[in-house]
């Protein structure tokens, strides 16, 4: 069965249709990656999976139960866990109690203890910022605040929308680097939200491409740098 | 005299505090200015007494041992506060921030009206812990014991609220929706636990001003919510909205400046005394329209 299930979605905002009809299904432990051109819906996808913005129509479902009109609250209860764009840190929190605000929702404390100890040994940065507020961390660091705050949550499946925006290609490497040994290390299922397809590519995995709220495309990210798909799907005819 | 002036600026500065702290909570999680909130103190010291229009009002709860009943206002301004989330603003909380307010000027107006039609119109004089006026001298000054009492009272309050948000899992789920509440929801953090939550400790901090008021006053008037909401409305403002050091700071700063003026003026000033004290205020707002505290909530860095 598939970990994760897309059956028909649409999202309107008012008369506007930002998704319609979209399905497909990722395998667990899978890595997906989502391109295509502003306005594609990528983001809009990723809030209607984590049940921050309604379905219009349509099911959502994880490992067979359906999510769609549960709402954010009981979505992330079930393990599901997002990185939204623009990271959105507690500014004012310390980087800690950023990490430990999704841990409401745990009862194996010890594993809680743990799960702190993984985030600070994937990102030591955040073990010597620990007591620091996290609104005085750069950029790349907020990302991996943002990374590690989504894991303390204890998912199953983690959404992570534009991981890259505003950092630099050095500081993205980085991120990618210690996602991929995230997923490994905690069998994750990810995806991911990445306007850059030859990124994508370089860091492996399947990819969809979306357009105008549909999916034109959907393969081997490695593949898709050498069709000309891409260029179909932000310069061509609109579908 | 001027241990006095400090003894007095700090009683009236921390009520003003604990009133505005009041609303500063609720703002800070769902962006609610809670109009009711003057109202919730006059329910909470109107439930001292037994419904009746007589002039003189006959205890009830205010019968209690003095813990009890302490514990037990406040814990009826909690609950208070809980229920009119529950009826009132949980059914509003999609709405805009303008239709919430106006749902708390309405709710405010009802308690107002539903206090009338049990108690009369009439303030009426309620003698509790009538010992407290005893002047107690400290060094060159007589201050009433119940003065002290507030000040130490307010402390208490402060720290305690401090640590309760600082080191418990509802203060940090408080602290983390009043910045981002959609991203705390993402994480699991449930919206009714900590509006909930918000709601009751400004309940109980309605009710701990109630007492103070009762304590200094000695009467109960249907509409004594309506003053100390305003400053502590202004408080929060000046303290710059969602801010709660910004709560407390601005409304010691506008009791200090209230007793300092009180002192100071001439004689044939001094009814105008608030004039003085609003026009201060709106130099302040000219300066810092964002107010002092400015909820300075970092903005994501790219």
């Amino acid at each position: 069965m598939a970990k994760l299930g897309i059956h028909d979605l649409a999202v309107r905002y008012g008369k506007l249709t930002a998704i319609s009809d979209l399905s497909f299904t990722v395998a667990e432990g899978e890595r997906l990656f989502i391109s295509g051109p502003n306005g594609a819906g990528k983001s809009s996808l990723l809030g209607a999976i984590s049940g921050a913005v309604p379905a219009a129509h349509g099911r959502i479902e994880m490992d067979g139960d359906i999510l769609s009109g549960l709402g954010p609250e009981r979505i992330a209860r079930r393990g599901l866990s997002m990185v939204p764009e623009g990271r959105r840190i507690f500014g004012g929190l310390t980087v800690q109690e950023n990490l430990m605000v999704g841990t409401g929702i745990r009862r194996d404390r010890a594993a809680v203890a743990d799960d702190l100890e993984t985030a600070f040994t994937a990102f030591p940065i955040l073990r010597t910022r620990a007591q620091a507020p996290a609104g005085a961390l750069s950029g790349g660091q907020q990302q991996m605040l943002a990374i590690a705050r989504a894991l303390m949550t204890n998912p199953k499946v983690m959404l992570v929308d534009e991981p890259s925006l505003g950092l630099a290609p050095k500081v993205v490497d980085e991120v990618y680097d210690r996602l991929c040994s995230l997923q490994a290390l905690r069998g994750l299922t990810l995806v991911i939200v990445e306007q850059s397809s030859t990124r994508a590519a370089r860091v492996g995995g399947r990819m969809i491409l979306m357009r105008g709220g549909r999916i034109v495309a959907d393969g081997d990210a490695a593949g898709f740098a050498a069709a000309d798909l891409l260029s179909e799907a932000y310069f061509g005819d609109p579908a | 005299m001027s241990l006095q002036l400090l003894f007095d600026a700090l009683s009236l500065g921390g009520i003003y505090a604990i009133a505005a702290l009041g609303i500063a909570l609720i703002f800070g999680v769902m962006k609610l200015v809670n109009f009711a909130h003057g109202q919730f103190i006059a329910c909470a010291v109107f439930a001292l007494i037994l419904p009746s229009t007589d002039a003189v009002a006959a205890l009830g709860l205010g019968l209690l041992p003095t813990p009890l009943l302490i514990l037990a206002i406040l814990g009826f301004g909690a609950g208070l506060a809980v229920a009119a989330e529950a009826l009132v603003f949980r059914p509003l909380r999609n709405a805009s921030p303008v239709a919430l307010m106006v749902g708390s000027f309405a709710l405010g107006v009802a308690l107002q009206n539903f206090l009338l039609v049990l108690y009369g119109g009439r303030p009426k004089a309620i003698s509790l812990w009538a010992g407290l006026g005893a002047p107690v001298r400290i060094g060159p000054a007589e201050v009433p014991l119940l003065q002290l009492i507030v000040i130490a009272a307010v402390i208490a309050i402060l720290l305690a609220l401090g640590l309760m948000l600082k080191r418990s899992r509802l203060g940090l789920e408080m602290r983390a929706a009043a910045a981002d509440f959609g991203m705390a929801q993402l994480l699991g953090v449930r919206a009714n636990r900590v509006i909930s939550g918000a709601f009751a400790l400004s309940g109980a901090l309605a009710a701990v001003v109630a007492l103070v008021m009762v304590a200094q006053t000695g009467v109960a008037d249907v509409r004594m919510g309506g003053q100390i909401m305003l400053i502590a409305f202004i408080a929060t403002v000046v303290g710059g909205m969602g801010s709660l050091p910004g709560a407390v700071a601005a409304g010691l700063a506008i009791g200090a400046a209230s007793a300092l003026l009180q002192a100071g003026l001439p004689d044939a000033a001094r009814p105008f005394r608030d004039a003085f004290l609003y026009a201060l205020v709106i130099v302040v707002l000219l300066f810092r329209p964002q107010g002092l505290f400015a909820a300075a909530d970092a903005k994501p860095r790219v």
